[in-house]
């Protein structure tokens, strides 16, 4: 009779010990894929907190090592200024999805026809009520205003480097003059002046969320910062409207990371640019709001991991216990398996076999009950049960580990039997 | 035809007590031994030696001419010896067929019908047959084997007398019909006086004793018991 049948035979007819390791595994395999499920959904969680809250760091000119000047308007900083150029070698470093530097200015708009646009709620002086705070954007999206929150985009498109003659104004500005995406506007800087006026089409359209008493939106009732009377520009058409004006550059600008695990490593990146003198930039990290939110996930993730390894460990300790147990009441089985010639490796391989065959048996099933208790365990940590999902990398993962803790659970379990001899083994018995 | 040869074979229990001191015998096929002796001799200890269960302390054993020890102890077990215990030492969760098929390959309802049991009976679980039928069951298994040897650690010791007698003559069979060489470890005079050789062990020493000695023995015995219980 050869060990497989030795294994098979035992198990079947000795039930009530196989279903004790059965139970005991089950309920285990259950606890182990239930945890990695939510520790999956715990790190999902964490990925989306990056993605949604985002991270960013701005490079802004240092004042503080530049010189100082002053003439009739007052004094001011000498310190070079942010190009397009410097800009763009740090955006080109991997891992920045994107940068926005405005230029602002208050530009006058009108319809095609020369007919000004009016605020929307108007002084009366056509001068004044045509005057929209406009920003010259390299990318909209990112402006602080759409980061913020206190506006969305509700049609059409941001401005970005694609849009050449571009113009982003609010929906009731574009409601109450009958405007819509894909119409052209006139605008231009100063009309008193020789200033340029262009015509720029209607790329988009936002809406105002912010209410007026938002704080945090810095909302105030001065018409030049009413929001709907905000509009954004495609950076290039902004300098034409500005080139009677000394085009010196940003003063400062905001990159956006993809990762707000990597920025720091990111600026570490940036800084060692050699073509930017950083002792005339500050660097300054925006991720204030990541590291909030990703302090408590990463709370919750060490305690769902330390959960694993305990009941995994407490488990094992356990499925050793018994299973010695099991080996040292079967001594005498041991005892009559060597007395017949069977090697020792042979006897040991056979109890291997018989906690697989159980485990063969307990870790498909506890893949089918994890699946219905993970959602509910994963509610204790704030999981909705939908987010809680056991994979089948899961349930293989758990199936290899498991076996070879068994396996090792197994052998060492045996060693207190197998290292006396068969005579000892068969006189204990006596 | 000498099968096993023990050549000055010394044991002594954890290298101190020395229970045999240097014992030479040779057994032969078709033959039935009895090896006698007093509790705590080394009788068991003598037929484990035998059965490569433990190693002696010096000395060799040797099986067909070889020594077991350079031969592998497992392989000594596993195909020429077969061992049948006083406690029967059956596996509790296989029937009597599946018993004897541990150490077979043939078929195991024969020899066990050979030896008394019903086809019915071969099929129960072991624990539920009397003391005898485990017994046969456990003879049934060496026999099945392919040992040449068969080494019996009191194999009537928890046997009713009639029993004691049909195992006996089974074991007596073995040798004189199968060819085996058949070693017994017995407290018994009555199953001793059946066997053709019979080994007294006593002090450390073996010594071979006729049935007439060991009707001496005996009575001197039972002698010096009447004297002490006036």
């Amino acid at each position: 009779m050869n060990l497989g049948t030795r294994a098979v035979l035992y198990t079947v007819r000795k039930w009530k010990k196989t279903l004790l390791v059965f139970c005991l595994l089950l309920a285990i395999t259950t606890l182990v894929l239930s945890g990695l499920a939510i520790a999956d959904a715990q790190e999902k969680q964490a990925e989306e907190v990056r993605g949604t809250t985002g991270a960013s760091f701005t490079v802004s000119r240092n004042t503080a090592t530049g010189g100082w000047s002053s003439d009739g308007g007052g004094s001011y900083s000498t310190q070079e200024y942010l190009t397009t150029d410097r800009m763009e070698s740090i955006a080109a470093i991997n891992g920045i999805e994107g940068y926005n530097a405005s230029i602002r200015t208050i530009l006058c708009l009108s319809d095609r026809q020369g007919q000004w646009l009016e605020q929307m709620e108007p002084t009366g002086h056509a001068i004044v009520d045509c005057q929209f705070y406009s920003y010259g954007c390299i990318n909209s999206k990112y402006h602080s205003l759409f980061l913020s929150g206190a506006m969305v985009m509700c049609e059409g498109k941001t401005i970005d480097s694609s849009v050449k003659n571009g113009i982003v104004i609010s929906k009731d500005i574009a409601d109450k003059h009958d405007l819509k995406v894909g119409d052209t506007i006139q605008a231009v800087n100063n009309p008193l002046s020789d200033d340029k006026t262009m015509n720029l089409e209607i790329v988009g359209l936002f809406e105002v969320v912010a209410d007026k008493t938002d704080e945090r939106n810095n909302y105030n009732e001065s018409s030049y910062y009413e929001y709907t009377n905000n509009a954004f520009v495609s950076e290039a058409a902004m300098k034409k409207l500005l080139e009677n004006y000394a085009d010196v550059g940003y003063a400062s600008a905001d990159f956006f990371v993809t990762d707000p695990e990597r920025l720091e490593s990111i600026i570490h990146e940036v800084q060692k640019i050699h073509t930017i003198d950083w002792n005339n930039f500050l660097i300054t990290a925006n991720d204030e709001v990541y590291q909030n939110i990703s302090n408590a996930l990463s709370d919750t993730g060490t305690l769902i991991t330390t959960l694993i390894a305990v009941i995994t460990a407490v488990s094992m300790v356990l499925i050793i216990l018994i299973l010695s147990m099991s080996v040292r009441g079967r001594k005498r089985e041991t005892g009559i398996l060597l007395a017949a010639g069977i090697s020792k490796p042979t006897v040991v391989l056979q109890y291997v076999l018989e906690t697989l065959l159980i485990a063969a048996a307990a870790f498909p099933l506890a893949y089918l009950s994890s699946r219905q208790a993970a959602g509910i365990l994963g509610t204790l940590f704030g999981k909705t049960a939908e987010n809680v999902v056991v994979t089948s990398q899961h349930f293989t993962l758990t199936a290899t580990v498991g076996s070879v803790l068994l396996i090792a659970s197994v052998l060492v379990s045996c060693i207190p039997v197998m290292r006396l001899k068969p005579k000892t083994i068969l006189s204990q018995m006596e | 035809m000498n099968i096993m040869e023990i050549q000055n074979v010394q044991y002594a229990y954890d290298g101190k007590k020395k229970v045999l001191k240097g014992i030479n015998t040779q057994m032969e096929q078709g033959k039935m031994y009895a090896i006698l002796g007093p509790s705590g001799c080394g009788k068991t200890t003598l037929l484990s030696l035998l059965g490569g269960l433990d190693s002696p302390t010096s000395g060799q054993i040797l099986y067909q001419g070889e020594d077991i020890a350079k031969t592998g102890l497992a392989d000594h077990r596993r195909s020429h010896v077969a061992f049948i215990f006083q406690s029967y030492n059956l596996i509790d969760y296989l029937t009597p067929m599946e018993n004897v098929a541990l150490t077979s390959k043939l078929p195991p309802l024969p020899i066990l019908e050979q030896l008394g049991l019903t086809a019915e009976e071969a099929k129960r679980n072991v624990l539920k047959l009397s003391g005898g039928q485990q017994q046969r069951v456990a003879i049934a298994r060496a026999l099945a084997s392919d040992a040449q040897v068969i080494l019996a650690d009191e194999p009537t010791g928890n046997l009713d007398e009639d029993t004691a007698a049909e195992i006996t003559a089974i074991l007596k069979e073995s040798a004189h019909k199968s060819g085996k060489c058949v070693v017994i470890v017995t407290h018994s005079n009555e199953l001793a006086k059946e066997a053709d050789v019979i080994l007294q062990l006593r002090r450390g020493e073996l010594q071979t004793l006729s049935v007439s000695d060991l009707e001496e023995t005996a009575s001197q015995k039972r002698r010096a018991s009447q004297k002490n219980q006036r």
